[in-house]
């Protein structure tokens, strides 16, 4: 990861942009994710 | 020597004229524009119009309402109050918090993921910014237009790009303004009629109100490790949604959904109107925001679109969503939503999509600031 990040200091603005996409999609779907797992777990608990 | 002082008396006495540029007078044909679309076409009219005003009213000869002979005018002590500090768009946030149902979202959990897919334009942007020349945070900046969601707007580019604050809000509200024109054209582009026609359950049962209380004090802690930056972002807007769903402070809630709402919108709109120099607006760089903007609305609503025909790809045939459902991932709340339903009727009268569209739509005021927080964490790593 450190070596991913240095990489990228180094590169083109474009190539950075590219590399903070993929790690904000990543990171907007994964923490979505978690909020839907909360919110479906939160509806079975509340059957029971 | 009279004749030289006459000359002078003459050049005060008529410097408000005498100081009048071209870029002057353009700036006042963009303010008249901007009130003219907030009051015939009612664009957001709380916002546009005083930023219309404001931009005349800072641009005018002297530019006494931003700063006079070194002492900060009353637009400059605004700005130093509220946007230079972020402190505006936070106070807003509070409000839009207290604005938000999440019982849709709820009711319709997988919802939530159309909140994340729309923020596809905020990245987009940004890539294609940075091919156009911009830096990596200016890029940023630019591509949070595509959060359709203003506060959020102002915050990052008050953060990265203090420059291009002016522009980048203009953008963010007018575009959010434009969704019922430009949102229908690309959801009809991507689908067929028959997709625009499908139906989607309605789930009636009520979220618990533990639920209620407990989702935005789990989001900002999730937001406050996943992205610590964020938390200023998060943690108003969900500390104005746990006054709504505490049920205690009522009184708090409609002061924050009110009052609040319309103070600080106030403040805000004529303070961004009063940063639009001549001098810092009128350049091609403005033009290059602006129309990267639409580009960001435009790829938030392909994205959000495109993922919902993807899903469908993997659900039975009686639970596929209306595609159209993935277009409310934006923060345009709750336009895009109305949108989408007016749409789904006019497909095919009575076809009742709303709740699941509202759904949609409070996830992406969600997804949004997540987007914003990483963008504010994700880009100091690479550039400093």
């Amino acid at each position: 990861m450190e070596n991913l990040i240095e990489a990228l200091r180094n590169a083109d603005p474009a190539i950075q942009a590219i590399g903070v996409s993929v790690g904000g999609l990543l990171g907007v779907f994964a923490t979505i994710a978690f909020f839907f797992v909360l919110i479906v777990a939160a509806d079975r608990f509340g059957k029971h | 020597m009279a004749v030289v002082e006459y000359s002078q008396l003459m050049q005060d006495v008529f410097i408000g004229f005498t100081s009048i540029t071209w870029k002057m007078l353009v700036m006042y044909g963009i303010g008249g524009l901007l009130i003219w679309l907030a009051i015939k076409k009612q664009y957001e009219p709380m916002l546009l119009l005083p930023i219309g005003f404001g931009s005349i009213l800072v641009n005018l000869p002297l530019a006494i309402a931003w700063e006079h002979e070194g002492v900060p005018g009353f637009l400059h002590i605004l700005y130093d109050a509220g946007i230079a500090n972020e402190l505006f768009p936070l106070l807003i946030f509070i409000a839009v918090g207290a604005m938000i149902d999440f019982g849709p979202l709820f009711r319709n959990p997988l919802m939530i993921f159309f909140g994340a897919a729309a923020q596809f334009g905020i990245f987009a942007t940004m890539i294609i910014a940075t091919l156009l020349g911009f830096d990596l945070k200016t890029a940023a900046s630019i591509g949070i237009i595509g959060a359709a969601d203003g506060p959020t707007a102002i915050y990052v580019a008050s953060k990265f790009a203090r420059d291009y604050l002016a522009p980048i809000s203009v953008a963010a509200y007018s575009y959010m303004s434009l969704v019922p024109i430009i949102q229908p054209p690309v959801i009809r582009l991507l689908t067929s009629k028959q997709e625009r026609r499908i139906h989607m359950a309605l789930h009636e049962k009520p979220a618990p109100h533990w639920l209620r209380i407990l989702f935005p004090i789990v989001v900002t802690m999730t937001a406050g490790i996943v992205a610590p930056i964020s938390v200023p972002l998060v943690g108003s807007l969900m500390f104005g949604n746990l006054i709504r769903e505490s049920g205690v402070l009522e009184r708090l809630s409609q002061f924050a959904q009110n009052e609040l709402a319309y103070l600080v919108t106030l403040l805000l709109g004529i303070t961004i109107g009063g940063s639009m120099l001549a001098e810092k607006f009128l350049n091609w760089q403005t033009l290059l925001i602006l129309a990267m903007g639409l580009v960001a609305f435009v790829f938030d609503t392909a994205g959000g679109v495109l993922f919902a025909k993807f899903v469908n790809l993997f659900l039975p045939h009686e639970r596929k969503i209306n595609p159209m459902i993935g277009a409310c991932g934006i923060s345009a709340f709750p336009m895009s939503a109305r949108v989408i339903q007016k749409m789904a009727n006019d497909e095919e009268r009575g076809n009742i999509i709303l709740m699941q569209a509202i759904g949609a739509n409070v996830s992406g005021q969600l997804g949004s600031i997540i987007a914003g927080g990483l963008v504010l964490a994700l880009v100091p790593l690479l550039v400093k």
